[in-house]
């Protein structure tokens, strides 16, 4: 009985041509871009990263396979768990690049705010999937969600993670918006919001401070802070429109360019392959969030929707904050480019936003 | 419990919002992206280009400097360069605090670059020590695997084989000022040909990562090493005329080669060691050279002027002649003295000469056949004609800081003072006193005017084809009929009995020549006879001898022009030496026909 229900999904797999075509293109892309920034050595961190991919697929597989019931049925648990991961990562998480992101399980080093993400959409899918158009209207009944987004996003700037906080918030806020919150509040939320950033200054931590005086003036410290954005742009820049050729940028196999395999691998392939390649790859993104959207339109009950649009939510907030920073437009804060930076945690990350996107999908006529 | 169709309808029509916002945003990193790597390329092409290549300079060999007989006087050698690169400051110390134990470091070096690190670009070199003795050398090579940013590098330093014996004519280099560290030369040789010595730059360009650290090299050009020059000076007169000359305390003596003008020696008494100069001269010694009072650093070949003496009555004489106002049978009486406006005019001979001509008057300098003879022919005339003998200008020579002397005439003391020309001063000016003043070397070349007989003689130091057989063009010939009769008195006062230099120029080859004393202040009545030893050393008159030898055929080969500062007697001191040269000389010469 069992058996025959995992033969019929797999053999449901051609639904899901587009998403693999994108997914192909873009671990393509990925496997070639950490091949580039190891200096075109097939060396064991790029097998690493391969072997992450492969992980990635089968926890993907592993995702789609578990009944899509669990996911609603565990919201608030999954939620709860990685809250109280999160509040022991503050307490006694290891310390590593300044931050405590991670929580050392001694077989896996593991960062709870990767999957924070995830719980957080789950937890607002779950919320608003209850919650009628009518009630949404009401004020008072937005409050646990919005209590929901921001006690992690605390917890993670803290951390402090500016990047992983400014996800959580862009996601939080937007799947807020979708569930019918009046607009005009929302409107003077983002405003008062905006007004109040000034207050904010206060409780960053000296390193982003520089950060962001850094990005209102990357001269300010060229050879200090301002230093990765001026060389991620003289990076790109030299790329002209169809790049340096393969393993031939000079930026970064110099090691002009800081983290090139890691928050600023969007760089290291612009470099290489120009203005194409990097639409490209913009490009690709898009598709992949336009897909996201698509199966949230496909399905027809409303936590597979919040889901799907959360997921797309997600994914576009890495991909626009991570492409803005390496291109100075906005501060660099920390934030992987999906799929293509090497780290597992992020690979996890949306190999299983992927495993619940395609398991949204085949369960979209399910009521 | 389940919601409605109408919020489905409200979160799809949502999430159109939303993806538009997207879309914009989106849209924004394309155009931001289109911006750099487009509209912006260049400029970022440019700053990524200068992240990776370093250009780095490779300097060119000097050419090296070869006297006329082959001897190499000015060449290159090897040195070992200490350098270090500046780098982080802990790492710097640490490099130093290694350097230490095998070179010693004063406080005040170490001072230095320290100071030094912070002021230049970072990884760029700055020198530690120009040269290694061979024992730092070896005590560094040991320590040298333990060293970052620190390098040895093999550097030119000039070199000089006969440093004090030709340190006016070849000169010496000095580093020049920006991080290049080029030699540029300095004065003499060096100075004057220095755009054929220095030779091309070369370059290196390297690709360095973001540590500073050279990968690989992209490209080079070689530099191309500069030309050797050859000079025209024979290295064994030379050292033989400035051991002659160095027996006194001042001096300085050319010797031209008149069948194509060539200077055979070029010698300054007293003379510097090039060699200190060029690679480890210390603040002291560097102070102490320029404030000697014997000026060692002037050439007194070309750059020191005196006033000529008897020398310039030849001068006066080939103007009278030329200009008719006396014949070579004209006769003056010389009583010993000459009154012109109620001031008499003495003769170096206080009992006259009695009746002289011309010839009779250049062999025995007798003052006052010149200063009657200059009573008829003018300031002027004899301004002119000095001029066609190339007294007043450069000689041209190629050598640096060469003075044009100072011909008196009318109009220059009009200028110069504003008041005219008063007619004693063409007396004295006639006996080679006063204000005119002419270097060795325009002597030397007046008389290589003369003998050639040819007014564009020009002496050169520079051995190349172009300037052989410059005596064959007569483009300017000086009147034969006039200056064999100066000719003939020159060959009487080396010759005859009665000459000045008789005694000490008389040989078998036969030399022509003219002794001169100049005075340096006015003779009072009561020193009238005293002997020059007498006096103190700077206020003894300089010798000067002028010759030329041998006569085959009335056609000399050398000129030999001595100066002795504050010598005393021309015949008595400055003609011997000029006489030992000539023998050297010839001797030479026959030994080279051999």
């Amino acid at each position: 009985m069992e058996i025959d229900k995992i033969k019929k999904r797999f053999l449901f797999l051609d639904e899901f041509k587009i998403l693999f075509l994108i997914m192909f293109l873009i671990l393509i892309v990925s496997i070639l871009g950490q091949f580039s920034s190891f200096n075109g050595e097939f060396s064991a961190s790029v097998q690493k990263h391969i072997v992450r991919i492969v992980g990635g697929i089968a926890v993907m597989c592993f995702i789609y396979l578990c009944d899509f019931r669990i996911w609603n049925h565990f919201a608030y648990v999954f939620y709860a768990v990685t809250f109280f991961a999160l509040v022991v990562v503050e307490l006694l998480g290891t310390i590593r690049l300044g931050a405590q992101r991670w929580i050392d399980l001694y077989f896996f080093i593991f960062q709870p705010s990767e999957l924070m993400k995830l719980s957080l959409i789950l937890a607002l899918s779950r919320y608003y999937s209850t919650l009628s158009l009518a009630d949404a209207q009401s004020l008072k009944n937005h409050a646990l969600p919005i209590a929901l987004t921001l006690f992690p996003t605390i917890l993670v700037l803290k951390q402090p993670d500016l990047g992983t906080a400014g996800v959580m918030f862009i996601v939080g806020c937007g799947m807020i918006f979708l569930s019918g919150f009046p607009i005009k509040t929302f409107m003077l939320g983002i405003v008062s919001g905006l007004l109040l950033c000034p207050f904010g200054w206060h409780f960053l931590r000296d390193y982003q401070r520089n950060r962001i005086l850094t990005f209102m003036d990357p001269d300010r410290d060229p050879l200090g802070t301002g230093y990765h954005v001026l060389q991620s742009k003289i990076a790109i820049g030299s790329g002209h429109i169809l790049g340096k050729g393969f393993l031939q940028g000079s930026q970064s196999k110099l090691n002009f360019l800081p983290e090139k395999n890691t928050d600023f691998i969007f760089t290291t392939i612009a470099e290489e392959f120009g203005f194409a390649g990097s639409t490209f790859i913009i490009l690709l993104f898009l598709g992949l969030i336009l897909y996201f959207f698509w199966c949230g339109s496909e399905t027809k009950t409303v936590f597979a929707k919040f889901l799907c649009y959360g997921l797309g939510l997600l994914l576009f907030s890495h991909v626009f904050i991570n492409i803005a920073m390496v291109m100075g437009v906005l501060p660099v804060v920390g934030i992987p480019l999906p799929l293509l930076s090497y780290g597992g945690s992020s690979m996890i990350t949306f190999m299983i936003s992927c495993g619940l996107i395609m398991s949204s999908l085949a369960n979209r006529k399910v009521q | 419990m389940l919601r409605n169709d109408d919020s489905k309808k409200e979160i799809q029509r949502r999430i159109i919002i939303v993806f538009s916002a997207m879309l914009f945003l989106m849209g924004l990193l394309i155009y931001e992206l289109y911006y750099l790597q487009v509209d912006c390329h260049n400029k970022y092409a440019m700053l990524s280009e200068k992240n990776r290549v370093r250009l780095s300079p490779s300097l060119p060999k000097r050419g090296r400097i070869f006297t006329a007989d082959g001897k190499l006087i000015a060449s290159n050698k090897y040195k070992y360069k200490l350098t270090i690169e500046s780098c982080a400051e802990n790492i710097f110390l640490k490099n130093i605090e290694l350097l230490e134990t095998c070179i010693d470091l004063s406080e005040e070096e170490k001072n230095d670059l320290l100071e030094m690190r912070k002021k230049v670009p970072r990884y760029s070199p700055i020198t530690i020590r120009d040269g290694l003795s061979w024992d730092e050398y070896a005590k560094l090579s040991l320590i040298f695997y333990k060293l970052n940013h620190v390098s040895i590098d093999n550097v030119y330093v000039r070199e000089y084989s006969l440093p004090f014996e030709l340190s006016h004519v070849v000169g010496y280099t000095s580093k020049s000022e920006n991080s290049l560290q080029i030699l540029n030369g300095k004065t003499g040789i060096e100075a004057s040909m220095n755009a054929e010595l220095i030779g091309e730059l070369g370059n290196v360009k390297t690709e360095i990562n973001a540590a500073g650290r050279k990968m690989r090299i992209i490209d080079s050009v070689d530099p191309i090493s500069g030309k050797d020059v050859t000079l025209t000076i024979n290295s064994e007169i030379q050292k033989y005329v400035f051991d002659l000359i160095s027996a006194e305390k001042a001096g300085s003596c050319v010797v031209l080669d008149l069948t194509d003008g060539s200077v055979v020696a070029m010698v300054s008494v007293p003379g510097f060691d090039t060699n200190l100069i060029s690679s480890k001269i210390n603040r002291t010694q560097w102070n102490e050279m320029i404030k000697d009072p014997l000026t060692p650093l002037m050439n007194r070949a070309i750059t020191g002027t005196y006033p000529p003496g008897s020398v310039f009555k030849l001068v006066v004489a080939f103007a009278a002649l030329s200009e008719g106002v006396i014949t070579p049978k004209d006769t003056v009486f010389c009583s010993g003295g000459v009154t012109l406006d109620d001031a008499t005019f003495h003769c170096w001979n206080r009992y006259g000469h009695g009746r002289v001509n011309v010839c009779d008057a250049i062999r025995m300098s007798c003052d006052c056949f010149f200063f009657e003879t200059s009573k008829k022919l003018g300031i002027d005339k004899i301004a002119e004609y000095a001029e066609k003998f190339g007294l007043g200008k450069q000689t041209g020579i190629e050598l640096p800081n060469e003075s044009s002397g100072l011909l008196p005439c009318k109009k220059w003391k009009l200028l110069k003072y504003g008041r005219s020309w008063k007619p004693y001063e063409t007396l004295i000016t006639s006996i080679g006193q006063g204000a005119l003043l002419v270097t060795l070397m325009q002597t030397a070349t007046m008389f290589g005017k003369l003998y050639t007989n040819n007014y564009d003689f020009a002496p050169t130091i520079i051995k190349s084809p172009k300037n052989e057989g410059l005596s064959g063009k007569e483009t300017n010939p000086i009147d034969n009929k006039h200056a064999s009769v100066i000719k003939d008195a020159l060959h009487q006062v080396c010759n005859f009995w009665s000459g000045t230099a008789v005694r000490s120029c008389k040989a078998d080859y036969e030399i022509s020549g003219k002794t001169g004393s100049s005075q340096v202040r006015k003779i009072k009545s009561n020193e009238a006879g005293v002997s020059q030893k007498n006096f103190q050393w700077h206020l003894r008159d300089h010798a000067f001898f002028l010759g030329v030898a041998p006569q085959k055929n009335k056609n000399p080969r050398y000129v030999v022009a001595v100066l002795i500062e504050h010598g005393g007697g021309g015949s008595s001191v400055a003609a011997p030496i000029a006489r030992k040269i000539f023998d050297k000389l010839i001797l030479t010469e026959e030994n080279g026909n051999r």
